[in-house]
């Protein structure tokens, strides 16, 4: 049994190759992903760890950067950098701001 | 620098276990045999540096190129048809038998 990442050979089936914009929370959610790898505050080899150790449900049904922005979550709260409690806090904050959207 | 096991031509197995966490070895290879095509240098092995370690030593990385009829089964294109893998040292060992 390999992870739910490692892909190769399995039956794809059909292939979406719809493009779409980048939208500005993926601009974000790369940004700060890169900018934490030069603080030196992870790896990506860790960053792809924390990815692949998404339950599987999870990770198939996330997007590309929802799965970043998943892994950099579960980083920073293992690293003791963020408590959980002060992201949901502040996704809180942002989501009245902001709108659900 | 460590003394690298392989060097470009030799046969080689790709060791068949199955490794709980990161890895960065398809599962579609592993047990299949390739033969070494380079020498890509030696890296710091990500299998630790997942987990914060610092990944010393440096572990030589080779591409291994497959024959795509090894690794897939019915594989319907032409029988020179190559896939070519990044594989660590550690999971690399001897192929079994020489292959003509």
């Amino acid at each position: 049994m390999t992870g739910v990442h490692d892909l190769g050979g399995s039956p794809g089936g059909p292939i979406d190759k719809s493009q779409h914009e980048v939208e500005d929370w993926e601009r974000l959610a790369d940004a700060v992903t890169i900018v934490l790898d030069k603080k030196g505050l992870k790896t990506t080899d860790e960053h792809r760890r924390a990815q692949e150790s998404l339950p599987p449900e999870q990770y198939e049904a996330l997007s590309y950067y929802e799965r970043w922005v998943a892994a950099t979550e579960l980083l920073l709260v293992e690293k003791g950098i963020l408590t959980r409690e002060e992201i949901d806090a502040r996704a809180e904050e942002l989501a009245e701001s902001w709108g659900e959207g | 620098m460590t003394a690298q096991r392989f060097k470009p031509g030799d046969r080689v197995r790709v060791r068949p276990e199955e490794k709980p966490g990161h890895v960065r070895t398809p599962g579609y290879v592993r047990g299949k045999e390739g033969r070494v095509e380079s020498v890509l240098g030696e890296f710091r092995n990500p299998e630790s540096l997942a987990y914060g370690d610092p990944g010393l030593p440096e572990r030589p990385l080779y591409k291994v190129s497959f024959r795509q009829e090894d690794l897939w089964e019915g594989y319907p294109g032409p029988a020179y048809d190559t896939l070519y893998v990044d594989i660590y040292e550690h999971w690399l060992e001897p192929a079994r038998e020489e292959t003509p």
